[in-house]
């Protein structure tokens, strides 16, 4: 069993996602009763968004690496890890083996959880399977097994699955939406490192009475909401830093700007290759279930227009490079970068444990990002061969920039089953059998939002 | 009948804003409207910058929106609860903005 795996794996990764994600994509649409032609397209639409993707995230390096590097050393914060943001390393965790496969191997998984009455929680949102499929190319990288890789990724879909059941009441009430809960790796992981963090601050008084005004905060930091104005000043900020001549910084920085907009649009057209498949996968578990109480999972992104999330998390833009620099003192080598656009996914499902209030959503993204970024630079070797394997063309100068990607570095989750996955293989798999038992428990007996109240 | 526009905005102004475009693009198309369509991230919009028709979103759009555009739940597109209403709900918003 596992030699095969192994082999499909190596076959896998000899052909690439611009072979196989497509192949996967259109079988998977004719199976869950696309017509054959629409799945081709789709599945053809997924090969182009790689070669676009490719291409942006070529950029990203060329432009980004060596001013990391001169700013580091200029500037004596040794910040020589980049962030390369989540919509470079989504594209890139569907490009890996694990990657090509997670679509199928998750939806089945989630039927059979369901049937088995395991999880309440029918995840309807294919496209966040990339932050598993970051999970198995991380755990690749540790184990250098397709098996384990898989596993791995296996393991963090059940976990989100028991997260969103963990946490669904209380997201329904707080965003009243009926019927939803999160299985988002990252938001859903956030928020149960935050849970201890929030039950101590939300005693201490003084700090709830300080009030702070999401509407305000909102229009005055709206600018760093923009990823194309955030990309030029950073960018900007950064090349002077690292010593470039005022043109070429300007240079630089509209190049880290278009960077920050080219990526997402690639990202999109591989959303809308996913999206006649996403769709045809919703209708086919759906009806399967009918008649069934369950919740549908969706992305996190749905939470997030909530005023309480954005304040907060455009607040985190400033908090996360103050992190960075104050905690270079104890190993931190994370420049954050491109995922500061995106500070509200970090904030999406902490607001809920708060009741809401932005300063103490505010210090409990703090705490979650300031573990994380002690662990995305941990991660760093995993994240930058996801991307060199990957085949996008970026030089990186010998012995230094590597990349990470902060969003998923700091998910719990991700480092949890990086660390785990470096014990031999089946005390790996005791050990998170034994964390995926204890949240089955954490979900039965102190499910968020439920009559104990939420604290 | 002239070019309607519609903003989809979602929290990136990429994952779920896509799956709506491409949901309806194609139910507009059908009825034979013509539109443009446009995604952006619920960060990056001013009510002051908004030149559309109806705005449908997958988030929650700050109070401010009101009474300047429609704006019609994206919600029930990714769900598939409702989705038949919402998609005539945009028809119909499109049709009355005249």
């Amino acid at each position: 069993m596992e030699t095969l795996l192994e082999s499909i794996g190596n076959f896998l990764n000899t052909l690439g996602p611009m072979i196989v994600l497509p192949i996967v994509i259109t079988i998977l649409g004719i199976i869950l009763g696309q017509r054959p032609d629409r799945a081709f397209r789709s599945g053809l639409l997924t090969a182009v968004a790689f070669v676009g993707i490719f291409l942006t995230v070529g950029l990203l390096g060329e432009n980004v690496s060596t001013i990391a590097t001169a700013f580091a050393e200029r500037t004596g914060t040794g910040l020589d890890i980049i962030d390369i943001g989540w919509p470079a390393a989504s594209a890139l965790a569907f490009g890996t083996p694990v990657g090509n496969v997670i679509i199928p191997v998750g939806i089945a998984l989630n039927i059979i959880l369901l049937l088995l009455g395991l999880t309440q929680t029918l995840d309807i949102d294919i496209w966040n399977f990339w932050h598993m499929a970051f999970v198995g190319a991380i755990v690749q990288f540790v184990t250098g097994s397709f098996a384990l890789a898989l596993a791995a990724a296996a393991i963090s879909l059940v976990m989100a699955l028991f997260l969103a059941d963990w946490s669904a009441s209380l997201i329904q009430k707080h965003f009243n939406m009926p019927g939803v809960s999160i299985p988002h790796l990252q938001s859903a992981g956030y928020m149960l490192l935050a849970w201890p963090f929030a039950r101590v601050i939300n005693r201490i008084s003084f700090l709830k009475r300080l009030q702070l005004d999401p509407d305000s905060i909102r229009k005055r930091l709206g600018v760093l909401g923009e990823p194309v104005v955030l990309g030029l000043i950073i960018g900007l900020v950064l090349a002077l830093l690292a010593g470039q001549a005022p043109l070429d910084a300007l240079i630089t920085a509209v190049n880290i700007a278009a960077v920050m907009v080219l990526v997402p649009r690639m990202v999109a057209i591989l959303m809308e290759g996913l999206t006649p498949v996403a769709d045809a996968a919703r209708n086919f578990m759906t009806s399967r279930f009918a008649g069934r109480r369950f919740h549908i999972g969706l992305d996190s992104a749905v939470l997030i227009g909530n005023p309480g999330v954005i304040a907060s998390g455009l607040l985190m833009v400033p908090v996360e490079i103050v992190l960075a620099l104050l905690l270079s003192a104890v190993g931190n080598r994370t420049l954050p970068f491109i995922d500061l656009a995106d500070g509200p996914f970090v904030t999406a499902m902490l607001a809920p444990l708060v009741g809401g209030d932005v300063l103490l959503t505010v210090i409990l993204g703090a705490i979650v990002m300031g573990i994380g970024l002690i662990f995305t630079t941990l991660l760093a070797p995993a994240v930058t061969q996801m991307v060199v394997q990957s085949g996008v063309s970026v030089d990186i100068p010998a012995g230094y920039a590597t990349y990470t990607v902060m969003s998923d570095g700091a998910i719990p989750a991700s480092y949890g089953l990086y660390y785990i996955f470096s014990l031999p293989g089946v005390a790996a798999l005791v050990v998170s059998l034994i964390v995926l038992v204890a949240l089955y428990f954490l979900k039965g007996r102190f499910s968020l939002g439920g009559e104990r109240g939420e604290d | 009948m002239e070019r309607k526009k519609v903003y989809i905005v979602c929290a990136t102004g990429i994952a779920t804003s896509t799956m709506l475009r491409v949901k309806i693009e194609e139910f507009l198309k059908d009825k034979g409207i013509d539109v443009v369509v446009n995604q952006y991230r619920v960060t990056e919009l001013a009510p002051s910058r908004v030149d559309a028709d109806v705005i449908v979103a997958t988030t929650g759009m700050p109070d401010e929106f009101a009474g300047v555009v429609p704006v019609i739940n994206g919600v029930p597109l990714i769900t598939g609860v409702g989705e038949d209403q919402t998609l005539q709900e945009i028809l119909d918003t499109l049709q009355a903005a005249g």
